[in-house]
C-alpha cells in the first residue's frame, strides 16, 4: 500500500524502490533490578533491498536485541522500523518477515515436512496448499527425502536446512537469522554458507544476520554493520567489494577481515 | 551429504533382525513361564481340599458355567461400563484442570497442597462415602472410580505443563500464532506424554478400585459376584473371575494401550526399543 502511495507523491513510476529496511534513531534499555542497562542508543541503518547485511560486534553489544526489534518481538524505547517501507506494526503479506533462531528449534513431535508446514499454521492457508509449499522449501533446501524423518532422526547439518526451509517457506521479502549457524561444526557451517547463497540467488531477498565470527561476515555480507559495546551504535558500516562466492586465502578478503577485526 | 543418509538407513536396518530374535526369544519364555505356573497350581491343588484351593480343571468348568449362562459378559460389561464413564470424567476434569494450574501460577500455588491430599485418603474411604451418599448404585463405583483417577491425571499433566519450552512459545510468537494455536499446538504434544502415561496408571488402579467398590456397595459387576462367590465358597469361581479380569487387563494394556503410546510417541528416541 505505501509502495503505491510514494509513487503517487513522486509523480512517476520510478524504480526506485523504498530501502527494505530502515532504522532511524532506535534506543532501547532493559531494567536490570533497580538499574537499567542501556543496550541500543541512536542507531540509525538502512538496509537496501535484496542485500545481505551482516551486525557484527562484541558478546552483550545488543544486536541480537537490534534484530529482535526488527522482526517486531521487541518493541524499541524510541525511534522508528520502517520495513519495505512500512512502519513495522503494519507488516503486510507482501513484505513478510522470517525468523531464524540461533538453534533449530525443530519441533520433536514433527516430522521434518511438518516442521515446515508449521510457519504456515498461523495463517488460514489450507491443508493440501501447506503441504505442498512445504514441500517445496524441502526441495530447495534439497531435504525432500528425509520429509518424513523425525527430527531425532536427523543431523545436526540437516536440521539446520529444515529449519532453514521453515524461514523460507513464508516465501519472505526478508530475513533475519541470529548467529544460525553457529552450533554447527566448522565443516557443516561451510556447507550452510553455500547453501545460504545459493538460495539467495535463486530467491533473492534481504538477508540480515548477527554474527561474532569475522569470516561469516566477510564471507556472505554485501555490507556489515560494526555495532559498538554497550550502549550499542552503529560504529562503522562496511561494504564488502569482492564477488561472490569469497575464499578466505584471497588477500582481499583478508585485507576485510583485519579491518572488521580492528573496527570491533 | 551421502554420508549423512547412509548413516540413517544402515542404522535402522541393522536393528531390525536382533530386535526380532529377541522377541522370539521372550515368547518362548513367556509360554514357558505360564506353563510352569499352570503346573504348580494342578499339583498343590491335589493336596488340599477344592474349596480351598480348586484345581485347573475346577475353575475351567466354573468359567464354562458363567460363561454359559451369561453371568460372564453382563458382569464384565457392566464393570467396564462403569470405570470407562468413571474414568472419561476423571481425564475430562483432569487435562483442562491441571492445564490450568501448570499455565496460571497463582492457581497453581492456591491448589498445590490440594492434590496431595486427595491422593492419601484411600480409595476404601470414598467407597465408604460413595455408600452414604449415593447407596447401592452405579453411581457409587463411578464416583469412587472418578476420585481415584482424578487426582493421578492432574499431577501429571501439571507436571507436563510445567515442562513446556518456553523457546517453542517463543517460535510461535515470531510467527504471530494465535494464542489459541499455541495451546493446541505447543502445550497438547509437550502435555501429551504425561497426560498418557497418567491416564494409563489411573486406569489401572481404577480397575482395582472399582472391584472394591463393588463389593460393599453394589448389586452387579464383576466385584459383586466375587464377594458373592466367596459367600458361598465357590472358590472356583472366585478363580474364574479373577482369570477372566487379569486376561482383559492384560489384553487392554498390552494390546490396546502399550501399542497406541509406541505409536503416539514414535518421535521420542528410543520408544520402540522399550
Amino acid at each position: 500500500m505505501n509502495v503505491s502511495e510514494s509513487i503517487d507523491r513522486t509523480g512517476n513510476d520510478t524504480t526506485q524502490t523504498p530501502p527494505a529496511i530502515q532504522l532511524s534513531g532506535i534506543s532501547k534499555s532493559f531494567a536490570n533490578g533497580n538499574q537499567t542497562i542501556e543496550v541500543l542508543k541512536n542507531v540509525n541503518l538502512t538496509v537496501p533491498p535484496q542485500a545481505i547485511v551482516g551486525l557484527i560486534g562484541t558478546s552483550g553489544s545488543g544486536k541480537s536485541t537490534l534484530l529482535n526489534i526488527i522482526s517486531g518481538i521487541v518493541q524499541p524505547d524510541r525511534g522508528q522500523v520502517c520495513i519495505c517501507g512500512a512502519a513495522s506494526e503494519k507488516f503486510n503479506d507482501w513484505c513478510s518477515v522470517s525468523y531464524m533462531f540461533q538453534d533449530d528449534r525443530l519441533l520433536p513431535w514433527r516430522t521434518a515436512i511438518h516442521n515446515v508446514e508449521f510457519a504456515l499454521e498461523a495463517g488460514a492457508i489450507a491443508k493440501k496448499e501447506r503441504a505442498r509449499r512445504a514441500l517445496e522449501a524441502l526441495q530447495l533446501v534439497e531435504l525432500e527425502t528425509f520429509a518424513e524423518s523425525f527430527p531425532y532422526q536427523l543431523s545436526g547439518g540437516m536440521r539446520s536446512r529444515v529449519a532453514l526451509a521453515r524461514s523460507l517457506v513464508t516465501e519472505p521479502r526478508i530475513l533475519l537469522m541470529d548467529e544460525p549457524f553457529s552450533r554447527l561444526d566448522a565443516q557443516t557451517r561451510a556447507l550452510m554458507h553455500e547453501e545460504l547463497l545459493r538460495i539467495h540467488q535463486l530467491k533473492p531477498m534481504t538477508v540480515v544476520f548477527v554474527t561474532h565470527d569475522v569470516t561469516e561476515a566477510v564471507l556472505l555480507a554485501d555490507q556489515v554493520a560494526v555495532i559498538s559495546p554497550r550502549p550499542g551504535t552503529i560504529r562503522e558500516v562496511v561494504d564488502i567489494a569482492p564477488a561472490r562466492p569469497r575464499d578466505i586465502t584471497q588477500s582481499e578478503v583478508t585485507r576485510y577481515m583485519q579491518r572488521l577485526r580492528a573496527l570491533i | 551429504m551421502a554420508k549423512e543418509s547412509s548413516e540413517v538407513i544402515n542404522d535402522k536396518a541393522s536393528t531390525r533382525p536382533l530386535s526380532q530374535r529377541l522377541r522370539l526369544d521372550l515368547v518362548a519364555q513367556r509360554l514357558a513361564l505360564v506353563a510352569v505356573a499352570g503346573g504348580v497350581w494342578w499339583l498343590s491343588s491335589l493336596s488340599v481340599p477344592h474349596y480351598i484351593l480348586p484345581g485347573p480343571t475346577r475353575v475351567w468348568d466354573a468359567l464354562r458355567l458363567i460363561i454359559a449362562n451369561g453371568d460372564l459378559w453382563n458382569n464384565l460389561g457392566i464393570t467396564l461400563w462403569r470405570v470407562a464413564v468413571g474414568f472419561v470424567g476423571a481425564a475430562l476434569i483432569g487435562l483442562p484442570f491441571g492445564i490450568l494450574l501448570g499455565a496460571n501460577q497463582r492457581a497453581g500455588e492456591f491448589f498445590e497442597p490440594v492434590i496431595p491430599v486427595l491422593n492419601t485418603v484411600s480409595s476404601a474411604i470414598w467407597a465408604i462415602f460413595a455408600i452414604i451418599w449415593f447407596g447401592i448404585s452405579n453411581a457409587t463405583t463411578i464416583f469412587v472410580v472418578f476420585m481415584t483417577a482424578m487426582p493421578l491425571i492432574i499431577t501429571n499433566v501439571w507436571q507436563g505443563t510445567r515442562t513446556v519450552n518456553a523457546d517453542f512459545i517463543e517460535l510461535a510468537q515470531v510467527l504471530r500464532m494465535p494464542r489459541r494455536k499455541v495451546m493446541t499446538k505447543i502445550y497438547l504434544p509437550t502435555i501429551l506424554p504425561y497426560f498418557f502415561s497418567g491416564a494409563r496408571l489411573a486406569f489401572g488402579f481404577s480397575w482395582r478400585v472399582s472391584l472394591v467398590a463393588e463389593t460393599i456397595g453394589s448389586s452387579s459387576g464383576v466385584g459383586y459376584r466375587l464377594r458373592q462367590a466367596a459367600d458361598l465358597i465357590r472358590t472356583d469361581q472366585v478363580f474364574a473371575w479373577t482369570m477372566t479380569l487379569v486376561v482383559m487387563m492384560a489384553t487392554i494394556e498390552m494390546g490396546l494401550l502399550k501399542p497406541l503410546e509406541t505409536y503416539l510417541f514414535r518421535w521420542k528416541k528410543g520408544v520402540e526399543m522399550s
